[in-house]
């Protein structure tokens, strides 16, 4: 085991920049001193065989571990300078802030027009119907979904096919503009096609927002990243620019498991 | 036995094991299912036998006899100080109004005793009834009506059948004289057998004709509501703080544990405490729906915790991750997401749990709600008793006619059960179908 991350951890002008976090699950040392930058406007994947803390680290981003009782965050974790688990941060605003897509579509069991519309509507960001109206479609229309649901917006958001519920949860995330969105293997329940579609969305969001995905799929990493950060029973092995990381990883332990040798 | 065919038998020798085996299992299957549907056969043979019953007792319950009799509305008697108020006619004659009519009708007997035997063939609420109808009708006065009046409990029996004329007169409720004075009111068909107005718009009497279970319905009413105020929003609120809330520490543990065994304690129990609290140590009144309500709500808590608490914990954790993902607070995710999506077994619950409370007894005879209360209660805090206890009662009495109507109640009783339950799955059906 590597005693010290390998490859750039730092970037200049980072949007989020972890320094030593150490993440327990009651004994359990899930997260082991990580240190790490994501810049603006980057898409950075977390890859790793399962269980080695690359979801629980994505979950320190925007505090999801609050809800699990027992999980103790120590370290600190900027975001824009400001360090999110500083107790006059609120959560709610954090959220609002960090958006995140989980693995499984969780689309509410409403319309899809009120699954778009919650966000904003809880934040206050709609100041009339109309204003809100409007924010639905652009966010749908970013979210490659509104040629295919325009007509339905009253429909169950559940009805959908698991590709558009995926797409109509990051249409979701976007409603509230954040600025960092967290998507934990997006495309783990998806076909081919509804997974070439969220990844061609992954690309049209980079310009706007700082994306950090977790995928099991090197070749989704591969992919969609600029950065590419490996994981390992809770340390981080190597971050890198996603080329370098696949052509030419710095570390045994990489190297073992982008050519398949073990995960 | 060699080595190789104990390890590894040739597909045809497993085939013919199989084979073998394959008869005592399909035994077994058809053993299960032939006791499965017999279970079945025989709940249903009884359940057949039970309604059959019921039914067959308490249909005639909804009926009783009346006898029409033409009644002179006489203003200078019923209406002394002529205001026509209640006051004024209280002081009015009405049961001598109506005992004029009746010896009218049966030729006007002579002497003491038949003149008793005669005004104890109708039912002594008769008065009450006359005056009601010329409270209801003022313009009448001073003309004729016919009406109908109730005739005696023992009369009724006597024309049911169920009092013989071939028992000895020393034997029978009725007498001679009487049983010729039926023979002649039959005779000008002024008998009638009609659904009973005294069971759905009666109260509590000793007199069986006219003992109804208005009051007691009423009653209940006002239980349930008492009881449905209070259960209702503690019992959600303790179970949405216990299952998204409190911090799962050894006092939650406590709770829970509490809780569950509460919902096993005998219900007589919540009545002696009713009793010991609310009546003896905060002076509430005996008897009256606030203190039932309150405590059949103390009774049903726990039933409509426990499944809220089902409800709450059966809602995906993925549509809470969904909303706090988009940054929705705590309560927020509750109320807008985990209530509605729990909301059907929550009701569902909860309209068990006051099925449960209106088919209750025990708690409520320690908390005096078995005192016999003629008045209708007007409000939570009049005395009053339930459908139940009303049964009870009822069941107590000797006169004849009050098994009828106990069965007739105890049908009221089941029909309102049985919608109850209907209710509830009529929502749960509804609500799910919405999300």
């Amino acid at each position: 085991m590597p005693d010290k991350t390998l490859g750039q951890i730092f970037v200049d002008n980072p949007r989020v920049s972890a320094r030593n976090v150490d993440v327990f699950y009651g004994d359990k040392h899930a997260i082991d001193d990580i240190s790490l930058d994501i810049g603006a406007s980057q898409v950075i994947s977390f890859i790793g065989p399962s269980g080695c803390g690359k979801s629980t680290f994505l979950r320190c981003l925007n505090r999801m571990n609050d809800t699990i009782d027992i999980c103790r965050v120590e370290g600190e974790i900027k975001i824009d300078g400001r360090n999110i688990y500083d107790p006059l941060i609120d959560v709610v605003s954090l959220r609002a802030r960090v958006g995140m897509v989980f693995q499984k579509a969780n689309p509410f069991p409403k319309s899809i027009f009120d699954n778009i519309a919650y966000g904003p509507t809880i934040h206050g960001l709609a100041s009339s119907k109309v204003e809100l109206e409007q924010i639905v479609e652009t966010s749908l229309q970013r979210a490659g979904l509104w040629e295919e649901v325009k007509d339905r917006l009253d429909q169950s958001g559940t009805g959908l096919s698991g590709g558009q519920q995926q797409r109509l949860c990051i249409a979701r995330t976007i409603a509230v503009s954040p600025e960092v969105i967290l998507m934990d293997e997006p495309c783990s329940a998806l076909d081919p096609i509804a997974t070439a579609k969220v990844e061609e969305l992954i690309h049209e969001l980079r310009e706007q927002y700082t994306i950090v995905i977790v995928t099991h799929s090197m070749q989704q990493a591969a992919r969609v990243s600029d950065r590419t950060a490996y994981f390992h029973l809770g340390k981080l092995v190597e971050v890198g620019d996603t080329k370098q990381v696949f052509t030419n990883p710095k570390h045994e332990l990489t190297q073992d498991y982008i050519t398949g040798r073990f995960g | 036995m060699t080595d190789q065919s104990t390890k590894n038998l040739s597909p045809r020798q497993a085939s013919e094991r199989v084979a073998l085996t394959i008869k005592a299992r399909k035994r077994k299957e058809s053993q299960f299912l032939f006791i499965g549907q017999s279970a079945v056969a025989v709940a249903i043979g009884f359940l057949i036998l039970l309604f059959a019953g019921i039914l067959s007792k308490g249909i005639p319950g909804f009926f009783q006899h009346y006898v029409t009799l033409e009644v002179q509305l006489d203003a200078a008697k019923l209406d002394p100080t002529g205001q026509m108020t209640i006051e004024s006619l209280s002081q009015g004659d009405f049961d001598g109004a109506v005992r004029d009519s009746l010896y009218l009708a049966l030729g006007n007997p002579e002497g003491r005793k038949a003149k008793r035997d005669a005004r104890k063939l109708i039912s002594s609420g008769s008065s009450q009834r006359l005056m009601t109808y010329v409270l209801n009708h003022p313009q009448q006065m001073g003309s004729t009506v016919a009406m109908k009046f109730a005739v005696d409990d023992d009369v009724d029996s006597f024309l049911r059948g169920f009092i013989s004329r071939e028992t000895s007169e020393a034997d029978r409720r009725i007498s001679d004289l009487q049983i010729s004075y039926i023979d002649i009111l039959d005779a000008q068909n002024r008998l009638s057998y009609e659904i009973s107005d005294y069971l759905f718009f009666g109260s509590a009497s000793r007199d069986a004709e006219m003992a109804g279970i208005f009051g007691a319905l009423i009653g209940s009413l006002f239980t349930l509501l008492v009881c449905i105020i209070l259960a209702f929003p503690l019992g959600v609120g303790t179970a949405v703080y216990l299952e998204e809330m409190a911090p799962k520490n050894r006092l939650t543990e406590i709770i829970e544990i509490n809780i569950n065994n509460l919902a096993a304690v005998p219900s007589v129990v919540y009545g002696i405490m009713g009793l010991a609290i609310f009546i003896i140590v905060f002076g509430m009144p005996r008897s009256i729906p606030l203190v039932g309500g309150i405590v059949l709500a103390l009774m049903t808590l726990p039933t409509i915790i426990i499944s809220s608490r089902a409800a709450i914990r059966a809602v995906p954790p993925s549509i809470r991750d969904a909303a706090l993902g988009v940054g929705a607070s705590k309560i927020q995710t509750i109320v807008h997401h985990v209530l509605p999506l729990a909301m059907p077994g929550i009701l569902t619950g909860t309209i068990i749990g006051m099925a449960q409370a209106l088919g209750e007894t025990a708690p409520l005879l320690m908390i005096g709600m078995v005192a016999f209360i003629v008045d209708v209660p007007t409000g939570v805090t009049d005395p009053g008793t339930v459908l139940p206890v009303q049964i009870f009662m009822w069941a107590d009495f000797a006169e004849r006619m009050f098994v009828q109507k106990t069965s007739a109640a105890i049908i009221i009783l089941l029909t309102f059960l049985v919608s109850m339950n209907g209710v509830a799955i009529f929502l749960r059906k509804k609500l799910e179908r919405r999300w």
